[in-house]
């Protein structure tokens, strides 16, 4: 879009680059600034801010900690989370995007509403259920409240890649001679692949952050994400080590936001906004 | 010629052949077709089996979400209750929990103090974050770089990203502690005081949520058609005005689904909060989850902690449904302008 | 091969009618076209066939089987689409073979090559097997979209508007093609298209189709010189007919005089114009007539007046729009060399002799006048 048009085009390109530096700054000193610290000797830590001799013996040893432990229970748990979401929602998306049936769309909106509802409201009474149960502390247990975060996320999205597939294809598709379940198979999940990759990761992106579930509901069984924030508050000294936790808890998903760049609008919007 | 084709028929002939009747031309006498209107029982069972496909597809799903109502219906059948953590007798004590949630001082607290928060982080997020789509909605050097870094804060756990912001203001190892010296604030306190601590958490949640407007509005702002802007060219308008005439309204439901959004999660947010000051200092900053989660795990009274939640809901329910009208008004608009 | 029957087809879409007691029959072989605007119906009844919808009431048939509880991958039916429908994952070569390699034919992999490579030729397409669809211009993925309704030989071909996207030239070209491999695959098809020169010159017969029913069927003669109904008729000729009301004053066995366009005139008519006149309910009648078939004059011959509305010139010939002295127009399709000036007072004559009758109230087809062999 050409922006002789644009409101701000009375303040001017370098003040317009300007603004966009202070908020460059605002959004990504922090990230630096964490890894930072997360290099630099606890002996320097108080005495220097940007002038050091880096190291890399905090991230040693948080490595060699059971903060790993964690980190891979994290992984175990979300990764799980996602593949159970893609197991019932890629059937359940596409029978949203082309069936018509009664109810469809209030049972879309209701699988949407859970997004919103305040989390603490489902863990009060989860927390009772999940000892009854013997949920509470274990993998599965995790897994499956996961779900709420993941299914919702992840059905919204495919469903709009669904919609995006013109149906003539799949009826081509049947009169070539495959039975109804064939097409989804061999024509429509290829077809959509791109999208499941980026819900599949947006997802995984969601699971890796929780907090709250696995605080509530977990205690051995915990998260790289709920630990780090332990460390802090547990210890006021070893500021490094606690600096390199939260670099390697935010890893996985630096490097995962990159990948999925391109479908982060659909995601994020939960398929509200085409981008 | 007849179009270049050969006639069947001398053109005599088929002006005085009987005429075609309206429905077919049967080659078979009509009793021998079978009756329109019956249906063979084969073909009865199978219509029936392909309406029932929808509903096998979406099995799984609703069996999970059925999964997912238990815990509601739990929730509310225990908040007729005592349930506490600590004892084993329960009694049903019918609205006593909700009388006593409207008669404490503790409960209206809390719901100004989610209600402010909500409000001034979507606030500061929206025009911060129309701001900076407005800014990114360009060719140069730093927005093409920002464009794909500024998702970072908002890929991160939001709990990491209060780790890091605690690190930045700690009085002792903290970056901004030699800056805010400077200007005069190096008193300033942050999540330590209560005056402040609003404050601190507004940006905190700034921080990592206002990347998520930006995307989305960004996203908005390029998929707006070109033409009416190319006719306010022609017809001549000063920027402001083909901004408030033309791209807001174009813009709006783009707008009002990014501010649905971020209300309604904000107004149930505990990580954030949670992690930078528990709610304190005092009470300063306690959230109604932050509330119920306080009732509920230290002090054991699960099913007071019970009714808060689903006011709370209520409330978020409410909210989004009156947004949600507005966001499909505008889009009807919008489809009207473009 | 196989002949086609459908019998009461019925199917709503929620209260939209898609099509209403759809009775047809399609000769084994036989190339049908069925004509109609778009929303009538057409696309609504190809998808029956092929079973991609299923009906509310109403039965099909394929040669001798009742397919009603067949899923579509069972009926031996190929279809090309509209929108063509190519696997966008696939190159060429891949989307022609796909059928032959799904569990319904399951072809060892030498024959499926030849069967490809052999109708790519046929249809000019084989040097194009190795490419992706995205890469491919409209006519090329039309033709592809043939091919893999090709290979299949099915019992029945279903087309529902294959030549709509293309640009005109191409439209002619392939006309000609298409009519060619009709008569080269005999294979029984139904046509679907909304250009009723396509409908004219493609087909054996045609089926005309509005609103979900089926108006008329018949060769392509039978339904452009004795339509139906008023609405066939209107269907079919560009420019479109000219429909007027004309009120009988008196008649006799070999005139009749009307009053009509304002002004009082007669015509010559045969007994049997005569008796079918008799069946009228009252004394009004609607007069059909083509734009070709008005003569119109300034040597005495004329019969009518009017003040020319619109002329406008195409080629070979020009379209003359007349305002009629009661204000009705009429539209005429004259030669091109002659031209025409606005607002000028003209006349002009209907054609006795290529008159069609419609009842007025129920606007049927009642008789028609004939002409002499060689005319036209």
């Amino acid at each position: 879009m050409t922006h002789s048009r644009s409101p701000l085009a009375k303040i001017g390109k370098g003040l317009q680059i300007l603004l966009l530096l202070a908020y460059a700054v605002f959004a990504l000193f922090p990230l630096l600034w964490m890894f930072i610290m997360s290099i630099k000797p606890d002996s320097q830590m108080l005495t220097t801010t940007f002038i050091f001799t880096p190291t890399l013996e905090n991230y040693a040893t948080v490595l060699h900690s059971d903060y790993m432990q964690f980190f891979f229970n994290n992984l175990i748990v979300s990764v799980a989370a996602v593949l159970v979401s893609l197991v019932v929602g890629v059937p359940a998306a596409y029978a949203l995007a082309r069936f018509q049936f009664k109810g469809k769309e209030d049972i879309a909106f209701t699988i949407l509403s859970f997004r919103f509802a305040p989390e603490i409201l489902v863990i009060l009474p989860l927390y009772l259920i999940y000892q009854r149960l013997g949920l509470y502390d274990t993998y599965f247990g995790l897994i499956w409240v996961y779900q709420l975060i993941t299914l919702p996320l992840l059905i919204w999205i495919l469903r709009g890649f669904f919609e995006d597939i013109s149906p003539d294809i799949e009826a081509a598709a049947q009169l070539d001679g495959y039975a109804w379940w064939q097409v989804f198979l061999r024509v429509l999940l290829p077809l959509v692949k791109p999208g499941l990759v980026a819900a599949g990761l947006l997802c995984f992106i969601f699971a890796w952050n929780s907090f709250t579930f696995p605080l509530l509901l977990s205690n051995n069984v915990q998260t790289s994400t709920v630990i780090a924030l332990r460390y802090l508050a547990s210890d006021t000294v070893h500021y490094g080590q606690v600096a390199a936790a939260a670099a390697i808890s935010a890893l996985p998903e630096v490097i995962l936001a990159l990948l999925i760049q391109k479908h982060l609008v659909r995601g994020l919007s939960f398929g509200a906004v085409k981008g | 010629m007849f179009w270049g084709r050969e006639p069947a028929l001398s053109i005599t002939e088929v002006w005085n052949a009987p005429m075609s009747t309206t429905l077919s031309s049967p080659r078979t006498p009509p009793s021998e077709l079978p009756r329109g209107g019956s249906a063979s029982k084969d073909s009865i069972a199978h219509a029936r089996r392909r309406r029932f496909r929808p509903y096998l597809v979406l099995a799984p799903a609703l069996i999970l979400t059925i999964g997912i109502f238990i815990p509601f219906i739990a929730a509310i059948c225990l908040s007729f209750t005592d349930y506490s953590l600590n004892s084993s007798d329960v009694s049903f004590i019918g609205f006593d929990n909700y009388l006593s949630m409207l008669q404490s001082s503790d409960f209206w607290h809390s719901l100004w103090i989610t209600i402010e928060y909500a409000f001034l982080c979507t606030a500061v997020e929206m025009l911060l974050g129309v701001g900076v789509a407005l800014l990114l909605n360009d060719e140069n050097i730093v927005a093409r770089f920002l464009r794909i870094v500024l998702i970072f804060p908002l890929m991160i756990a939001p709990v990491i990203g209060t780790l890091i912001w605690k690190l930045i203001t700690n009085p002792s190892v903290g970056i901004l502690v030699g800056p805010m010296r400077m200007i005069g604030l190096g008193d300033f306190k942050w999540a330590a005081s209560p005056d402040s601590a609003m404050f601190s958490l507004v940006v905190v949640d700034a921080w990592v949520y206002t990347p998520f407007v930006i995307i989305l509005v960004l996203a908005g702002l390029r998929s707006l058609p070109k033409s009416p802007y190319e006719a306010a060219l022609i017809d001549g308008g000063s920027p402001w005005f083909v901004f408030k005439n033309l791209t807001l309204p174009m813009l709006a439901p783009v707008l009002l689904i990014t501010l649905v959004f971020r209300l309604m999660l904000s107004l149930q947010e505990f990580s954030i909060i949670f992690a930078l000051t528990e709610g304190g200092p005092g009470d300063a900053t306690m959230s109604l989850s932050l509330q119920a989660y306080n009732r509920a795990f230290p002090f054991y009274g699960l099913a007071e902690a019970i009714p808060m939640m689903l006011f709370l809901w209520a409330l978020v329910y409410f909210v989004s449904f009156i947004l949600i009208g507005f966001w499909r008004r505008a889009q009807q608009r919008a489809a009207g302008v473009a | 091969m196989a002949s086609i029957q459908l019998s009461g087809l019925t199917k709503f879409y929620g209260k939209r009618r898609g099509v209403e007691d759809v009775s047809l029959e399609v000769g084994d072989q036989e190339f049908l076209t069925v004509f109609g605007p778009a929303g009538a119906g057409k696309t609504t009844t190809l998808n029956l066939i092929a079973g991609i919808v299923t009906p509310d009431r109403g039965s099909i048939r394929i040669g001798d089987k009742t397919v009603d509880a067949l899923e579509p991958a069972d009926r031996n039916v190929a279809m090309v689409f509209e929108s063509y429908a190519l696997y966008p994952q696939f190159t060429v070569y891949q989307n022609m073979a796909f059928p032959l390699r799904s569990p319904k034919h399951r072809l060892p992999a030498g024959e499926v090559e030849q069967r490809v490579r052999h109708f790519a030729t046929m249809l000019r397409i084989d040097h194009l097997l190795d490419r992706q669809i995205q890469a491919l211009s409209n006519g090329q993925r039309q033709r592809t979209a043939l091919g893999r309704a090709l290979v299949r030989r099915p019992d029945v071909f279903l087309m529902d508007e294959p030549l709509s996207h293309l640009d005109a030239k191409l439209r002619h070209s392939m006309r000609a093609e298409l009519k060619e491999m009709r008569g080269q695959l005999g294979t029984t098809t139904i046509y679907v298209t909304h250009d009723y020169l396509e409908a004219m010159s493609l087909g054996d017969r045609v089926a005309v189709i509005n609103q979900g029913r089926i108006l008329q069927v018949g060769t392509p003669e039978e339904v452009y010189f004795r339509p139906a109904t008023v609405e066939v008729a209107q269907l079919f000729g560009d420019p479109e007919i000219n429909l007027i009301e004309a009120k009988i004053r008196s008649r006799q066995s070999t005139s009749v005089r009307v009053q009509a366009l304002g002004e009082d005139w007669s015509f010559p008519i045969t007994p049997e114009i005569g008796s079918a006149l008799d069946k009228l309910p009252g004394d009004n009648v609607q007069l059909g007539f083509r734009p070709a078939d008005v003569t119109v004059g300034v040597n005495g011959n004329a019969s009518l007046h009017g003040v020319v509305y619109s002329f406008e010139p195409l080629g070979t010939k020009s379209v003359l729009t007349i305002d009629s002295v009661a204000g009705q127009r009429v539209r005429a399709l004259v030669d091109g060399h002659r031209t025409f000036q606005v607002d000028r007072r003209i006349e002009f004559s209907v054609p006795s002799a290529s008159l069609i009758f419609f009842n007025p109230e129920s606007t049927r087809y009642l008789v028609r006048s004939t002409r002499t062999e060689g005319d036209h």
